[in-house]
C-alpha cells in the first residue's frame, strides 16, 4: 500500500520546479514590511512602516536571474506579476529553450506550465523541495516567504553604527507553531531609509546556513531600492543565485482572471 | 568362481527382493535428484534475477557515486571502457553496457510520482541483461522510438498507466535548465527489483542525453560473463584493467545481503540434503538389513562349507554394489526425466502469488529445475556411500556369526 | 486370538527391521515438524511484524485507499467504528491512524517519507514496531501536540536530535499543500533502512487539523487480531459488522501483497519438499512391509490352506501397518521432542551467514530460526504420517491376500 521509496529523498535537484525568486524577493521585502498586529513593539512598527512604503496592491517586475554552481552558470530573464500576497505568475522570457515556462501561484496551489510539452502540472507536496530553475531556492522558500509575518516574532537586536553606516538589525524568531526550518533570521537595514542590506538564515543550532545580500541601490518606481539580491548557501560559498531587478512597477492594473490556468499558456 | 558373477546370480535368484530394494533406492535417488535440481533452479533464478535482470556480474562507477548518486559524478569515457572490456574479453567472454541515471517527477493525468530515469543503449544492454525479455505488457525499447519508455510494474499502478499512455517527465537537466518531455509508455516490466518496480523508467540513451543535457559520460557500466562458469574474480580483474581509477565491484559486493542469503541457501540446501538423506539412509539400511539377515541361514551354511568371513563380506558388498549400480542408473534416468520435465514445464507460482521479493530482489514466479552436473552426481554419490555404509553392519554380522547359530537363526 | 494381537507379535518378530522402519517414520515426523515448525514460526513472525508497521492484520479504510492511498480518502465515524471492531472477541487492539506521504525538512535538507498519525493513548508497543524500537526519548504524550517520532536514519540525514524541529509538508483533503512543524520527541531504530529512513509518527489530532479532517475522521483503522491464522474468518466477521459501500475491510494479504506472495511461494516450496520426503519414506515403508509379506509367503499359504480368508490376511497385514505406524509415531515423538525443545527455545542462529539485515518483502527477518508449531499442524503431521504408513501397507496387504496356498507352501 505504501512505498517508502516512492518519494524523492535526494538533497536537492530532484524536483526542480522551484517557484520563482521573484516571489522570494517580494516575500523578502514583505518580511521587512510585514503588516503588523496591534503591538507597541518598535520593531513591528518600523517593519510596518517599511511595508507601507514597499507594498503595492499589485506589481510587475522584469528580472534577470543568474545562477552559479560548481557545474553550471546560467542566466534567465523572467517576467513576474503579483497581486496581493496570494497570487503571482512568473514566466521565463529567455533562454529560448525554456521560454514560456510559467508558474502560477494562487493561494496555496502552484501550477507549472511547460510549453515544450504543452502540459500544466500541479505541484504536489513532494515537489516542494528542490531547486527552482537550478537556483538555490526551493518552492518551499517561496510559499513560506510570503507568510513571514505570520511565522516570526521580530525584535530589534542592534541599532547603531556598524561598518561605518547607521543600521538597524532585526532578529526574527519563528513562532512555536510556524512551519519553518530555521532557528532564526537576522535582517539588517539602513537606519535612515530602511533599505535592506543583508538577511541571514540560521539553523536551530544557530549556525549560519545561508545569506541573502542586497546591493546596487537605484531609484525604481520613484524610490531608492536595492536592485540586486544574491543568495549564498554557506556550505557552498562559491555558489550563488543572483536576482537583478531590471524593472519594478507597483499598483499595475491586474484582474483576478489574469492569474488563472488559462493565462498560463499564453505566449 | 568370479565374485561378481556369483553376486549377480544371487541377486537374480532373489529377484523379488532385489527388485523391491533396488526400486526403493532408485526412487529415493530420483527424488533426490529432482529435489537438488529444484533447489539449484531456485538459487539460480534468484541469482539470475539479481544479476541478469539488473546488476550484471561486475559494475563500474565513478568513485563515490554509489554513496551519493550525483548526476555530475560520471564515468567520463564509457564507450572506450566498454570497447576495452569487449576487446580484452575476446578470450574471457565478457559483455558490457553503460547506463545513465537521473531523478525527476513523472506525471500522468492527476497522478504523479518520483521516478528514476534509467537510460540504456538497447543493443548493448541486450547483451548484458535480460530486461528486454521481461516485459509484461507492450514492448521493450526500440532504437527507432525516441520517446518510448518502459516502466516498472508498481510505477505503472501508481500512475494508473499502461502501454500507449502518456507520461510527462519533469526534472532538472545538468545545465540547471528544466528538463521536461512527453513520453509514451511502450511497455510495463514484470517484477525486476524493488527499485525498478517502484520508480524505474527505462529510456534510450540518446533521448536521455538530450533531455538532461548530458552529451557524454555514464553513471554505471555493467559487465556480465557469457560463460557462467568463468570465475567472478577473473572478470572483475579484466574489467578493473579496462577501467583504471574507477570503482569496480562485483555483484556480491554490491548486494552483500543477497550474496549472503544465496550462499547460506547453499548451506541450507546441503543441510536439507543431509536430513533428507538420513531418511533415505533408513530406507536403504532397512533394505540391506533385510536382504542380508533373511539369508543369514544361507550364509551360515556357506561358512560351514569353509567360506571365510572376508569372502562373505566381499560377496555381500559385491551384491550391494550391483544393486546400487542398477539403482543409480535407474535413479539417474528417472531423476533426469523428472528434472527435465520440470525444466520444460516450470511450476507457475504466479497463480498463487502475484509478486514476492526478498532482499530487494523480485522472485521469479516461474519455478523450473536446473540440470547441473552437481545436482546429479552428489545425490548418487551420497546414495552409494550410504548404501555401502548401511550394509556394513549386516555384512559384518553375517561374517562373524557362528555357522551353527546361523543355520538355526530365525 | 485377535488379529491385532497377532499383528503386534508379527511386527516384533523382526525387531531390528521394525525399529529401523519405525525410525524412518520417526524421521519423517521430525522432518515435517522442522519444516512446518520453521514455517509456522517465520510466517507468524513476519505477518505479525508487518502488521505492526501501520496497517494491522486487518485494515478498515475508505474504498479505493488500498489502490491509491491519497489523503482525501478518509473514513468517518471512526470512534464508533473502533468500538464496534473492539467488541469483536477476536480482535486484540484497534487503533485509529492516518497514513500518508509527506516531505520532511530540517534546515539541512529535505527528504520524502511516510507519516503515520497516531493517538498515543491508543498505541502500544504491541501494535507499533516503531514504538517498540524507540532508542532515544519517547512517544509524544499529546495527540494534538507538536511531537514527532522519527527513524534513526532520517534523524541522521536531517541532523535531528531530540527536541529539534522538523517541518513536514503534505497535501490536505482539498489538494492544498500544507506544512507544519513538529519537535522530535523520540527516535527509533528498527534496523530496516527503508523504515528507519522513511516512516515518521505524528500526533493524530494535530494531523487531523492540518489535513482538515473532521474530529471523527481518519485514514484507516488498523486491527490487530489474536491469531493471524484466523485473519480471513475475522475479516469476514468484521466485514459483516462494519462493512459499508464506502468502506473496505482488507486483510494483510491485500495490503501487503508482496509479503503474502513471498509466504505463499515459500510455503509451497516447503510443501513440495515435504511431499518428496514423504514419498521417500513411504517407499521405505512399502519396501519393508512388502518384504515381510514376501518372505512369509509360505506362512500365509499355510494360513490360507487352514481356512483363513484372503480378506483376513489383508486385514492382518493392515493391522501390522497400523502397529508400525504407531511405533513410528512414538519413535518420531521421542526423536523430535528434544530437537523441538531445543529449536523452540534456542533455535539456530544464522546471523553469521546471512547477517542481521535480511529483509524479505519489507519485513526484517530474525536471523535466529526457531520452531513454532500450531496445534493444528501437529495434528496434520501425525495424521499425515499415519495415513502415509497405512497407504504404504495397502499393496503388501493386497499381495498377502493373493497368495496361492499350494504354490506358496512349496517355496522355501
Amino acid at each position: 500500500m505504501f512505498s517508502y521509496r516512492s518519494m524523492p529523498d535526494r538533497d536537492s535537484g530532484l524536483y526542480i520546479i522551484r517557484f520563482s525568486l521573484v516571489l522570494l524577493l517580494i516575500g523578502a521585502t514583505q518580511l521587512l514590511c510585514s503588516p503588523v498586529f496591534a503591538s507597541e513593539n518598535r520593531a513591528l512598527k518600523i517593519l510596518r512602516e517599511i511595508d507601507d512604503m514597499w507594498r503595492g496592491e499589485s506589481s510587475y517586475a522584469l528580472i534577470s536571474m543568474k545562477v552559479k554552481t560548481r557545474h553550471y552558470t546560467r542566466t534567465l530573464e523572467l517576467e513576474a506579476w503579483s497581486k496581493g500576497k496570494e497570487k503571482s505568475l512568473i514566466r521565463i522570457l529567455s533562454p529560448r529553450k525554456e521560454k514560456g515556462t510559467a508558474t502560477l501561484k494562487s493561494g496555496n496551489t502552484i501550477y507549472s506550465y511547460l510549453p515544450k510539452t504543452d502540459r500544466t502540472i500541479r505541484l504536489t507536496s513532494g515537489m516542494m523541495s528542490g531547486s527552482w530553475m537550478g537556483s538555490h531556492f526551493t518552492n518551499d522558500d517561496l510559499v513560506k516567504e510570503s507568510r513571514l509575518e505570520d511565522d516570526y516574532t521580530p525584535s530589534i537586536s542592534f541599532e547603531g553604527r556598524r561598518g561605518g553606516s547607521a543600521i538597524i538589525e532585526f532578529t526574527l524568531i519563528p513562532k512555536p507553531d510556524a512551519p519553518v526550518v530555521w532557528g532564526k533570521l537576522v535582517t539588517v537595514v539602513t537606519a535612515d531609509d530602511y533599505l535592506p542590506i543583508i538577511q541571514k538564515y540560521y539553523d536551530e543550532d544557530m549556525v549560519l546556513v545561508r545569506e541573502m545580500r542586497f546591493s546596487d541601490v537605484k531609484i525604481i518606481s520613484g524610490r531608492r531600492r536595492p536592485t540586486i539580491m544574491r543568495v549564498i548557501p554557506q556550505d557552498k560559498p562559491k555558489e550563488y543565485t543572483e536576482l537583478h531587478y531590471r524593472k519594478l512597477e507597483f499598483n499595475v492594473n491586474l484582474s483576478d482572471a489574469f492569474f488563472s490556468l488559462s493565462r498560463l499558456k499564453r505566449y | 568362481m568370479n565374485l561378481l558373477v556369483l553376486a549377480a546370480r544371487n541377486i537374480v535368484r532373489y529377484r523379488h527382493r532385489t527388485l523391491v530394494t533396488t526400486l526403493a533406492m532408485a526412487f529415493a535417488g530420483a527424488i533426490m535428484i529432482l529435489f537438488s535440481t529444484l533447489m539449484v533452479g531456485l538459487l539460480q533464478a534468484s541469482e539470475r534475477n539479481a544479476v541478469v535482470m539488473n546488476l550484471g556480474d561486475v559494475q563500474v562507477h565513478a568513485q563515490g557515486y554509489r554513496e551519493d548518486p550525483d548526476l555530475y559524478n560520471v564515468i567520463r569515457d564509457p564507450e572506450d571502457i566498454v570497447q576495452k572490456i569487449h576487446g580484452s574479453a575476446q578470450e574471457s567472454g565478457v559483455r558490457a553496457s553503460y547506463r545513465l541515471y537521473g531523478f525527476g517527477l513523472a506525471a500522468s493525468g492527476r497522478a504523479s510520482s518520483g521516478i528514476q530515469l534509467r537510460a540504456i543503449v538497447p543493443a548493448l544492454e541486450a547483451q548484458v541483461t535480460q530486461l528486454h525479455k521481461h516485459v509484461a505488457q507492450g514492448q521493450w525499447l526500440s532504437p527507432e522510438d525516441d520517446y518510448g519508455v518502459v516502466i516498472g510494474r508498481r510505477l505503472a499502478k501508481t500512475l494508473g498507466i499502461g502501454p500507449g499512455d502518456e507520461l510527462v517527465f519533469l526534472g532538472q537537466a545538468s545545465d540547471g535548465s528544466i528538463a521536461n518531455d512527453v513520453f509514451r509508455v511502450r511497455g510495463v516490466l514484470k517484477s525486476v527489483a524493488e527499485g525498478v518496480d517502484r520508480s524505474g523508467v527505462y529510456l534510450l540513451m540518446s533521448t536521455f542525453r538530450q533531455l538532461m543535457a548530458m552529451p557524454q559520460g555514464a553513471h554505471e557500466i555493467a559487465a556480465i560473463r557469457l560463460d557462467r562458469t568463468t570465475p567472478l574474480a577473473a572478470i572483475k580483474q579484466s574489467v578493473l584493467d579496462s577501467a583504471p581509477g574507477y570503482e569496480v565491484m562485483d555483484w556480491k559486493e554490491l548486494r552483500p545481503v543477497l550474496a549472503n542469503i544465496l550462499e547460506s541457501a547453499g548451506d541450507q540446501m546441503l543441510f536439507m540434503l543431509i536430513i533428507t538423506y538420513t531418511a533415505v539412509a533408513t530406507v536403504v539400511l532397512n533394505a540391506m538389513l533385510m536382504s542380508v539377515f533373511e539369508r543369514i541361514h544361507e550364509f551360515g551354511v556357506m561358512k560351514a562349507l569353509g567360506v571365510t568371513p572376508w569372502q562373505l563380506i566381499r560377496l555381500i558388498y559385491a551384491e550391494t554394489f550391483l544393486q546400487v549400480l542398477i539403482a543409480s542408473l535407474l535413479a539417474l534416468a528417472g531423476g533426469w526425466a523428472l528434472s527435465q520435465y520440470f525444466h520444460d514445464n516450470a511450476i507457475d507460482l504466479s497463480q498463487i502469488a502475484s509478486g514476492a521479493s526478498f532482499a530487494g530482489v523480485a522472485m521469479d514466479p516461474l519455478w523450473r529445475t536446473e540440470l547441473t552436473a552437481e545436482s546429479f552426481y552428489i545425490p548418487i554419490i551420497l546414495q552409494v556411500v550410504i548404501a555401502l555404509l548401511a550394509v556394513l553392519y549386516p555384512a559384518i554380522k553375517a561374517a562373524v556369526i557362528q555357522p551353527v547359530k546361523a543355520i538355526y537363526y530365525r | 486370538m485377535k488379529l491385532t494381537v497377532i499383528a503386534w507379535r508379527n511386527v516384533w518378530r523382526r525387531k531390528r527391521r521394525t525399529l529401523i522402519t519405525g525410525f524412518s517414520i520417526g524421521f519423517g515426523v521430525m522432518l515435517a515438524v522442522t519444516f512446518t515448525g520453521t514455517g509456522d514460526y517465520m510466517y507468524t513472525n513476519m505477518i505479525n511484524s508487518s502488521a505492526t508497521m501501520g496497517l494491522g492484520h486487518i485494515t478498515v479504510a475508505a474504498r479505493g485507499y488500498n489502490d491509491t492511498p491519497t489523503l482525501d480518502k478518509r473514513l468517518d465515524g471512526v470512534a464508533e467504528l473502533r468500538q464496534t471492531l473492539q467488541s469483536n472477541p477476536s480482535t486484540t487492539q484497534v487503533v485509529i491512524r492516518i497514513m500518508g506521504q509527506a516531505m520532511f525538512a530540517s534546515a539541512i535538507k529535505t527528504v520524502g517519507g511516510v507519516f503515520i498519525a497516531v493517538d498515543p493513548a491508543q498505541e502500544s508497543e504491541n501494535v507499533n514496531e516503531m514504538l517498540k524500537s524507540i532508542i532515544e526519548g519517547k512517544i509524544f504524550t499529546s495527540s494534538s501536540g507538536r511531537g514527532v517520532v522519527v527513524g534513526q536514519r532520517m534523524a541522521e540525514r536531517l541532523k535531528l536530535k531530540l527536541g529539534k524541529k522538523l517541518v513536514y509538508t503534505t497535501t490536505d483533503i482539498h489538494g492544498e499543500i500544507v506544512s507544519a512543524i513538529a519537535r522530535v520527541s523520540g527516535i527509533y531504530k528498527t534496523g530496516i533502512n527503508e523504515v528507519d529512513g522513511h516512516i515518521v509518527l505524528l500526533p493524530l489530532n494535530r494531523v487531523r487539523k492540518i489535513l482538515q479532517y473532521g474530529d471523527d475522521e481518519a485514514g484507516l483503522v488498523a486491527v490487530m487480531i489474536r491469531d493471524q491464522r484466523y485473519t480471513d474468518s475475522v475479516q469476514q466477521q468484521l466485514l459483516a459488522s462494519v462493512g459499508r459501500p464506502e468502506r473496505e475491510v482488507l486483510s494483510w494479504r491485500q495490503t501487503q501483497s508482496d509479503l503474502a506472495g513471498l509466504i505463499t511461494i515459500d510455503r509451497s516450496s516447503n510443501y513440495i519438499t515435504q511431499l518428496l520426503v514423504g514419498l521417500l519414506i513411504a517407499a521405505g515403508i512399502l519396501n519393508t512391509l512388502l518384504m515381510s509379506v514376501l518372505e512369509r509367503t509360505r506362512e500365509f499359504g499355510i494360513m490360507i490352506a487352514v481356512g483363513m480368508s484372503p480378506a483376513t490376511l489383508f486385514r492382518l497385514v493392515m493391522a501390522e501397518s497400523f502397529w508400525m505406524a504407531l511405533i513410528g509415531l512414538l519413535l518420531g515423538i521421542l526423536l523430535t521432542a528434544p530437537w523441538f525443545y531445543y529449536m523452540s527455545t534456542v533455535g539456530i542462529d544464522f546471523s553469521s551467514s546471512i547477517g542481521n539485515e535480511y529483509t524479505a518483502s519489507g519485513v526484517l527477518i530474525d536471523p535466529v530460526i526457531k520452531i513454532r508449531l500450531f496445534k493444528e499442524s501437529v495434528a496434520v503431521i501425525l495424521l499425515a504420517v499415519f495415513t502415509l504408513t497405512m497407504v504404504s501397507g495397502l499393496y503388501p496387504a493386497w499381495r498377502a491376500g493373493r497368495v496361492v496356498p499350494v504354490e506358496s507352501i512349496k517355496t522355501i
